[in-house]
């Protein structure tokens, strides 16, 4: 098996998920890029998980995955406490703080 | 190898051309008039409402939250189901000890009053 | 298989305590709905019980649940370390103007404590990448909730919203770099197996510094190392007082014993021979005591220069609790078990005046209402005690003797030169100074500027002045009186699995 675009494909959903984060200014679209960083985590590691034949990757995707439930569990709480207060998810207006 | 899957991929290029050609005709042949009622939403007959590009109630997000926590919990119990019998009574126990954590979760989200729509 | 699993069970009675205790608190606070000032007592019962189950600990040296978890004497130092932080913040929590206004929401606030203070237990004793992941998960998790806690306050719900992104973007990092290191590694994940995979095998050292850098933005992350630490002024600002504190020493703590483990772990080099005793190698053509060299000096140069422009007393100390991780990076650069004792000499002084800084912090907010610097002018006028316990903290977080942060930084800097080490002790030397400029300004504020509005002196309560007590007594003893913790210390190195 060769392993090589496996990895490529998701060195470069890793990218596209980073630059989302730091780029984009809905903090939906930022939770969702977040969810694409770690989606590309599982892709490497069920390629990795295959290629080494050893199952241990695969049992690591599944947590994986409910960390990010989890995370965007919270994330979305979060986003209505905040939507609450100040009618918007644009994170450049939610500024009371400095960055 | 791949002689012996020519007939599928025919077949599936068949399917493809005579898709595209049936919707082109039909855009060809039929006659066009459009009226206010023809050009709105579907919605089974009944009359729309409002716009569809308006906000949605926060509850939605509510609801999506708790669906999303104890729809995850699959993952953990289908791996079980699969190596049941030689994970024994010790994996038994443990997602017994699994599940009974998430019902004290679910309990709390249900006394607290977040599975109630209004 | 069951068996084996009550074997580990037994030695993972903290966790198990603080488990339990979390799923009773919440039962608790739905049950008793009416009265939901009975669920910090049940908190402070369980983390009290976690805490005698972690001080037993302190001789064992076990690998529990399939080299899941350690329990060593350096988990065990961690998880006293954290426990009593937990314990001092919920007696904090008290008198807290903050948590005390929404008295409906203390059942959240006391059970996600306690879930916090899990997670960070099990981040000390975690020798399993996955663990690992999780451990911080489960930390991470609890703490964005709680820094938005007083939700109606938009700097709080702000503060946890960053928080969120921030550790959101630093967790996949780190589960990118872990996945590139199960790969290169053939599928380990335990740090022992990482060691011998490292060892044996021609790993290429590129791939392997890109993971290690990805894996260090997690944990630098949590121990806000710069460039990883845009979360913290924001964070520490925005969340409850009481959060803060907690943040800033308890989840340090963890993040450090990880961070400590994860390395010498992972990266020793056991055929080196002929270094002087108490002094470890790295992998060849592996250097990370580098990379943290340059995370240290980067961090406590940025904490303590952007710390002297603040007027917000919360972020001002947000900014030196930054600087204090760059002091305490210095003692894991050196490779050595000196340096790893100072860490862990520091962690205790730290936590005594961090804790009591931020309680002062939190005591005047409450009646006068205000965090900014300049509504600490003539404090020592209206409230003659408190300010001089501030004054305690400030030079003791200053480093200067005869205060207990003097011993701390003074086994740091010898641990250094130890190690020849020159340049970054000249480096910690002159950060120490600037850190003074900051410090000496609020005193200044309290003892040598008339008060602004109101003059009337401000009375505290006996269990108020009782908690400062607690923090302030050993501040100064351990300033002269040094021996227990540098013991402590020292009976806290070994780790399992190491010579």
């Amino acid at each position: 098996m060769d392993i090589q675009p496996y990895l490529l494909l998701s060195a470069i959903t890793f990218v596209i998920g980073v630059v989302g984060v730091l780029a984009r200014r809905n903090a939906i679209i930022v939770f969702m890029s977040i969810e694409l960083m770690l989606n590309s985590v599982n892709l490497s590691l069920v390629a990795f998980s295959a290629f080494l034949g050893d199952v241990t990757g695969q049992m690591l995707v599944f947590f994986v995955m409910t960390v990010a439930a989890a995370e965007a569990a919270v994330g979305l709480a979060i986003i209505i406490a905040l939507f609450r207060n100040k009618q918007t998810v644009n994170i450049d207006d939610i500024n009371i703080l400095k960055w | 190898m791949l002689e012996t899957y020519i007939p599928i991929f025919v077949v599936i290029a068949g399917g493809i051309v005579f898709g595209i050609v049936m919707v082109k005709l039909n855009e060809w042949l039929g006659p066009r008039r459009p009226t206010d009622e023809k050009l709105s939403t579907y919605e089974s007959g009944m009359e729309p409402v409002r716009t569809a590009r308006e906000r949605f109630s926060v509850k939605f997000y509510m609801v999506a939250v708790l669906f999303i926590l104890f729809d995850i919990e699959v993952v953990f119990l289908y791996p079980w189901a699969v190596a049941f019998k030689e994970l024994g009574v010790a994996g038994y126990i443990t997602m017994t000890v699994f599940i009974v954590i998430l019902l004290i979760g679910l309990f709390y989200v249900w006394r607290k009053g977040a599975l109630e729509w209004d | 298989m069951v068996d084996q699993a009550l074997r580990s069970l037994a030695q993972f009675l903290p966790e198990t305590a603080l488990a339990v205790c979390f799923c009773l608190a919440i039962l608790v606070g739905i049950i008793f709905r009416r009265r939901p000032q009975i669920v910090p007592v049940v908190a402070l019962v369980g983390i009290t019980v976690a805490v005698w189950f972690a001080i037993q600990q302190t001789g064992s040296s076990e690998s529990v649940f399939s080299g899941m978890i350690v329990v060593d004497p350096f988990a065990a130092f961690f998880k006293i370390v954290i426990g009593t932080t937990a314990i001092l913040i919920l007696l904090f929590s008290i008198y807290s103007s903050e948590v005390q206004s929404t008295i409906k929401r203390l059942v959240e606030y006391s059970s996600l404590l306690v879930a916090m203070t899990l997670g960070m237990f099990l981040m000390a004793g975690s020798a399993n990448l996955l663990m690992m992941v999780l451990s911080i998960e489960l930390t991470g998790l609890s703490s964005y909730v709680l820094a938005g806690y007083t939700k109606e306050a938009p700097d709080s719900s702000e503060a946890s919203l960053k928080y969120i992104i921030y550790g959101a973007l630093s967790t996949g990092l780190m589960l990118y770099g872990i996945s590139i290191l199960f790969g290169l590694t053939g599928g380990a994940l335990e740090f022992s197996d990482i060691n011998k995979a490292l060892a044996g095998g021609s790993v290429s050292p590129l791939a392997l510094l890109v993971a290690s850098l990805l894996i260090i933005a997690g944990l630098g992350y949590k121990i806000s190392a710069v460039p990883f630490h845009f979360w913290t002024p924001d964070v520490y600002e925005g969340a409850p007082v009481t959060i803060t504190a907690f943040l800033s020493v308890a989840s340090k703590a963890a993040g450090f014993a990880m961070l400590i483990r994860f390395f010498k772990v992972s990266f020793i080099d056991s055929n080196v021979v002929g270094l002087p005793a108490g002094f470890w190698a790295s992998l060849q053509d592996f250097e990370w005591n580098k990379i943290v060299a340059i995370l240290s000096v980067l961090t406590m140069t940025l904490g303590n220069l952007v710390a002297v422009w603040q007027n917000n007393l919360k972020r001002l100390l947000a900014y030196s609790s930054i600087a204090h991780a760059g002091y305490m990076l210095m003692g894991v650069v050196v490779l050595s078990d000196k340096g790893i004792a100072a860490v862990l000499i520091y962690f205790v002084v730290y936590l005594l005046m961090n804790l009591g800084a931020f309680y002062i912090v939190m005591l005047i907010e409450a009646k006068t209402g205000s965090e900014d610097i300049d509504s600490y002018k003539g404090l020592g006028y209206r409230s003659p005690f408190i300010s001089v316990a501030m004054v305690i903290f400030f030079i003791s977080l200053a480093g200067i003797p005869p205060t207990a942060g003097f011993i701390g930084k003074l086994f740091l800097f010898a641990a250094l030169l130890d190690a020849k080490w020159i340049w970054l002790a000249i480096v910690g030397a002159i950060n120490s100074v600037i850190s003074l400029y900051y410090y000496v300004r609020v005193v200044r504020n309290m003892f040598l500027r008339d008060p602004e509005g109101a003059k009337t002196p401000i009375a505290f309560s006996l269990p108020q002045f009782a908690i400062l007590v607690i923090l302030v007594i050993p501040t100064l003893v351990f300033g002269l009186y040094y021996s227990p913790i540098v013991e402590l210390a020292n009976a806290s190195l070994s780790m399992f699995g190491l010579p």
